[in-house]
């Protein structure tokens, strides 16, 4: 083989990794828009929650105490804990589970107000109580949905980012390494229509 | 909403998934959204105005069983001119590991998927070979859903990842408004038990029933089985030897007339012996308002809720099931409690809520859909954060 056929081979090699890295680089930015796009979801979907959350409150027809401490948890979550968008610092050590906290504290502040399901049901007997339940109930329904996708998008980024081949080419850029979200979600509401 | 519907199997021998894909497009179509659904289906099939044929299927053996799919430059175009033309907010793939039109569809959309996953067991060995070629398409799913605990199951084992729950949808008013038939209604001497399945498939479990039934004419002389489904019962007709006359062949019965038999008959049997991921003959049987007998797959037993509405016996086991069926007609008061228990329990599966959970998920993976777009080299070489 003369010179220039080995130049030839050589380049050809190269230019196929070339691409192979290419496809790949290609599929980690996908999985990155993804997980953009379902962690802006969870973060609008959470901050729904804690507003019907607040609107239940506000009604009148949790007990005294029970609205004061869902308000405030509500509060806590939709106002003063950190945002999951909107932050471009780009700092990993700002990725603190403030807002799961936060948001796990509305669930437990939530279930513990609500009571059961006979609870529940003299809640729904007041005006505007069927409504908000409701509400309430979707709304949770949702935040379980958005978390499911966001932290799905989030595994394969990292499983992804894990190989060889991402990391020794520096594929992943200057990419953050997402993180799950983990909250207790686990909320049971009576709901007459459409949702369990 | 513009939402395009994958179904991977043909339209000209529709099943499961095909049902469950025209009924959640009609469905849509009656909340008023668009919908375009792109399936196989031959030429001289009729089939709904709001399909679009690839083309033709080819009958493939893959993954164990033969299957009906289309695949090949033809489909690949003809899936690329669908998308474009109807510029979707969301592309729902059904059984997205099929290869078929689902796959192509799934590495063409540029709209967010949802996937629907039916199938409860995925041969390992077309697993091992195909999944880190499927993968990269896997990572282009923004949300996956599994039809049953089952189906979710499978994807956790042999996916990694998660997916959430929403069951089959049954139009159960349907059933529950269906006329019964008198031929086919049972008395306290002469009671009807019914089965639904193909005759000649082992995996339906008629070969059980049969076995069964002599102690059951012991019991009851006068019992009569409505048999109905396609295929050969002539073994089942073995089975029974000179009592074989209890059989009553109904042949292939259309939807009415299935509504109509479950609605009609004292029992609905269901002796299938696995294979099942969800069972939705089952959530039928009991929106008509049959007393249910069922083998205790974990599918079934999940939509009986574990009995509550419905009896369940040992899978396979013709003594269990002769045993299940006399004390359900022994106990008439006990067979109606679960009845009346069934017909609010498939609440759940009633397609306006059904169809309201799958609306939910489609709002999730399209809200933030066009957030902050961003080029591949602004990720490798930007100062970003990953946004």
């Amino acid at each position: 083989m003369s010179a220039a056929e080995i130049t030839l081979v050589v380049l050809a090699v190269l230019a196929l990794a070339g691409f192979g890295l290419w496809r790949i680089a290609q599929r980690l930015d996908r999985l990155h828009q993804r997980e953009l796009s379902s962690r802006a979801t969870l973060d609008a979907q959470l901050v729904r929650r804690a507003e019907v959350a607040a609107a239940l409150a506000e009604s009148g027809t949790l007990d005294l105490a029970s609205a004061l401490i869902v308000g405030d948890a509500a509060w806590r979550a939709a106002v003063e804990a950190r945002r999951l968008v909107g932050d471009d610092t780009g700092d990993p050590a700002s990725t603190d589970d403030t807002r799961g906290r936060a948001e796990s504290e509305l669930t437990q502040a939530l279930r513990a107000a609500l009571g059961d399901t006979a609870d529940q049901a003299k809640i729904a007997a007041e005006p505007e109580g069927a409504d908000l339940l409701e509400r309430l109930a979707q709304a949770n329904y949702r935040v379980q949905l958005a978390r499911r996708f966001h932290n799905d998008a989030v595994v394969q980024i990292i499983q992804i980012r894990g190989t060889a081949l991402v990391r020794t080419f520096y594929l992943a850029g200057r990419a953050r390494l997402p993180q799950t979200f983990e909250m207790d979600d686990d909320l049971t509401v009576r709901s007459e229509g459409a949702r369990p | 909403m513009r939402i395009g519907l994958v179904c991977p199997y043909s339209f000209d021998a529709p099943g499961g998934v095909q049902f469950h894909i025209r009924d959640l497009a009609e469905k849509f179509l009656d909340l008023g959204h668009e919908v375009s659904v792109l399936a196989p289906a031959d030429e001289d099939t009729p089939v709904p105005d709001y399909l679009v044929s690839v083309g033709g299927a080819l009958p493939v053996r893959y993954n164990g069983s033969v299957a009906r799919l289309s695949f090949g430059p033809v489909v690949a175009a003809k899936t690329r001119s669908w998308l474009s033309a109807g510029d979707f907010d969301v592309v729902h793939i059904h059984e997205p590991l099929a290869p078929s039109v689902g796959l192509i569809a799934l590495m063409q959309s540029d709209a967010p998927v949802v996937a629907t996953f039916h199938s409860a067991q995925l041969r390992s060995r077309a697993m091992q070979l195909g999944y880190p070629l499927v993968r990269p398409g896997l990572e282009r799913i923004s949300a996956r859903i599994a039809v049953s605990e089952d189906a979710r199951r499978t994807i956790v084992e042999h996916m990694g990842g998660d997916a959430v729950v929403i069951p089959n949808g049954v139009y159960t008013k349907v059933f529950a408004d269906a006329e019964p038939e008198p031929r086919w209604r049972g008395t306290p001497q002469a009671p009807t038990i019914s089965f639904l399945g193909r005759l000649d498939e082992p995996r339906k479990g008629l070969a059980v029933l049969a076995a069964a039934a002599p102690q059951i004419l012991a019991a009851h002389p006068g019992a009569r089985f409505l048999i109905a489904g396609k295929g050969d019962m002539s073994e089942a007709r073995g089975l029974l030897g000179d009592r074989a006359g209890a059989l009553e062949e109904l042949g292939p019965i259309t939807d009415e007339e299935k509504a109509a038999m479950l609605a009609s008959a004292d029992l609905y049997v269901a002796p299938q012996l696995g294979g099942e991921s969800f069972g939705i003959v089952l959530v039928e049987a009991m929106s008509a308002g049959a007393g249910v007998v069922a083998s205790d797959l974990p599918a079934f037993r999940r939509v009986l809720d574990d009995g509550g509405s419905g009896f369940l016996f040992t899978t396979g086991d013709p003594e269990s099931l002769a045993t299940t069926i006399l004390g359900a007609l022994a106990d008439p008061a006990e067979t109606q409690r679960r009845r009346a228990y069934a017909r609010t329990a498939v609440e759940r599966f009633d397609w306006d809520r059904v169809a309201a959970r799958i609306l939910d998920v489609y709002a999730m993976v399209t809200e933030h859909e066009t957030a902050e777009p961003r080029s591949l080299l602004g990720r490798l070489f930007g100062r970003g954060d990953g946004r």
